[in-house]
């Protein structure tokens, strides 16, 4: 049996090294929606998807959440991943709604890992064009768009028409009241 | 002891049976057995671990072992005193574009009759078309019917996007816009990728969507954005969406990753769509509030040029974005747009 062992384990470094060899080192094909598998932080994982979980104000998640860690944030939002990294991000879900009506809106919740973070990507991305939301602190609207940060959580919010603009901030006063 | 059990012995050294007295031969016998599958069972283990690693190597959906030679240089022979820069500002996006090409001697000096050409707009993100993370999808159907027009045979539009290849395809409004005009969309399935030499300073091979490997001409048109790591997002930068693969290694050394593409690719021609600009919070956007409408299309077969003059449109110095001083300094083009024949025309 320690033979069969023996050559077995002997086999597989050669085995793995060759396969990539072969493949010329190169990375491996397109993955588009890297999904985290880290074990640790499941239970902030779970808080995270449990943000999409009801519908906000009737609208509903279309597809999946999708949640990113920092490795994977370069396969969502490309070169603006390096700015929350640096503030320690810890992960992403990430998901589009659509509304009874029928119109579309994407959700980005950011768990920063703690609220210092949080507001520290908020004022980095602060567009100076966009206006502050009457009765809701630490929020910003643009055309198309609502942004604020709550706890640990740096939230945006993106419309793809002015019906789905319209119902932006219930969207981010639902999600506020499930971030307590 | 048999001759059977004497040619077992000899053909297993140290085995039980040279040392084994006459008296133990039954059970000797069931040892030898035993050797004879411990052999079996490690052959076929064996033969199963290498055929795991040939099946590990085959996921990754390509199925290839060759590595193509270098993509071949699209660029077409300049003419003595024609314009090398062509800037169109007005508010029809597709008069401009039309303006520009035929300032630079018209589209029939990039693309003759029977050419394969394949057209990369930026079609990287979930957005619409006023949101301006992506090209203009007026402008890229522009492009496909000049190309058309100059007698191409087969017109692609392709880009890997960044979100989902379908709803950036359909979002951005370019597939409807290009296939409207005549083109065939590519989706950058896992099977639309080949394998390429680069040869770069950071690349050794790239994996790029098939159109760039077949093509006889390639035409660049990208949209002008800020971009949080690059500082800015044009002409070069564009090329990261030929390639499949993760862009995270790719961000780790991003200036010359940029130059090695641009090198590789060595477009026919280049026409920058500045019809909206993201000033902010590149290069996704979303908000309308980081939008600036410019309703300016340029044209040039300078990448670096024209990624100067975006630069200079996004309120930066050319000499502030990394790629383009090492793209000069690579001899890609020249950061001193003004230097080239430039022509342009208002609205």
């Amino acid at each position: 049996m320690r033979i069969v062992v023996f050559v077995v384990l002997a086999l597989i470094p050669p085995t793995l090294i060759g396969s990539l060899v072969w493949q010329g080192g190169k990375a491996p094909a397109p993955e588009r929606a890297a999904k985290s598998t880290r074990p640790s932080g499941q239970d902030a994982d779970a808080d995270l998807r449990a943000l999409f979980d009801a519908p906000f104000v009737g609208a509903k998640v279309k597809d999946k959440v999708a949640l990113y860690d920092d490795k994977g944030l370069f396969d969502y939002i490309d070169g603006a991943a390096p700015i929350f990294i640096e503030r320690h991000f810890r992960k992403l879900g990430a998901a589009e709604l659509s509304t009874p009506e029928g119109s579309d809106l994407v959700c980005d919740v950011y768990d920063m890992a703690t609220p210092e973070n949080a507001l520290s990507i908020y004022s980095a991305e602060k567009s100076a064009n966009a206006k502050p939301v009457e009765g809701f602190p630490d929020a910003i609207a643009g055309p198309m768009s609502f942004v604020f940060h709550h706890g640990r959580y740096y939230t945006k919010l993106t419309a793809f028409d002015a019906k789905a603009e319209a119902v932006l901030p219930a969207v981010a006063r639902a999600l506020k009241e499930k971030m307590k | 002891m048999s001759d059977g059990e004497k040619k077992l012995t000899d053909l297993v050294p140290g085995s039980r049976l040279r040392s084994g007295g006459k008296a133990a031969a039954a059970p000797e016998v069931d040892t030898d057995r035993r050797v004879v599958l411990r052999v079996g069972v490690t052959a076929a283990l064996a033969c199963g671990t290498v055929g795991l690693g040939f099946a590990l190597r085959s996921r990754d959906g390509h199925g290839k072992s060759k590595t193509l030679p270098k993509l071949k240089d699209h660029r077409v022979d300049k003419v003595a005193g024609a314009t090398e820069m062509a800037i169109a500002r007005g508010a029809d996006a597709a008069a401009n574009v039309r303006r520009a090409v035929a300032a630079v001697g018209g589209m029939e000096r990039f693309v003759k009759k029977g050419d394969r050409v394949v057209i990369k707009p930026n079609i990287g993100w979930n957005r619409l078309p006023e949101q301006a993370a992506n090209s203009n999808p007026d402008v890229v159907a522009e492009v496909v019917k000049l190309v058309a027009a100059a007698g191409a045979s087969k017109i692609w539009v392709t880009d890997v996007s960044v979100n989902t290849a379908e709803q950036c395809f359909a979002r951005s409004g370019i597939e409807k816009a290009a296939k409207a005009a005549g083109a065939t969309v590519v989706h950058p399935d896992a099977t639309a990728f080949r394998e390429v030499d680069v040869s770069g300073k950071l690349l050794h091979t790239a994996d790029v969507l098939f159109p760039f490997v077949e093509a006889d001409k390639v035409i660049n048109v990208p949209v002008v954005k800020q971009h949080g790591l690059s500082g800015a997002t044009m002409a070069m930068k564009n090329w990261y969406g030929v390639l499949g693969g993760q862009r995270v290694k790719l961000h780790q050394n991003i200036h010359l990753s940029i130059v090695d593409l641009a090198a590789m690719i060595k477009p026919t021609l280049t026409i920058m769509d500045a019809t909206r600009i993201l000033l902010a919070n590149g290069p996704t956007g979303g908000s309308l509030a980081d939008v600036k409408q410019m309703d300016t299309v340029a044209v040039s077969t300078d990448e670096v040029a024209l990624d100067a003059f975006g630069a200079g449109l996004l309120g930066l110095s050319p000499t502030d974005v990394g790629f383009i001083v090492e793209g000069m300094k690579a001899g890609l083009g020249t950061m001193n747009w003004r230097a080239l024949k430039t022509e342009e025309m208002g609205g």
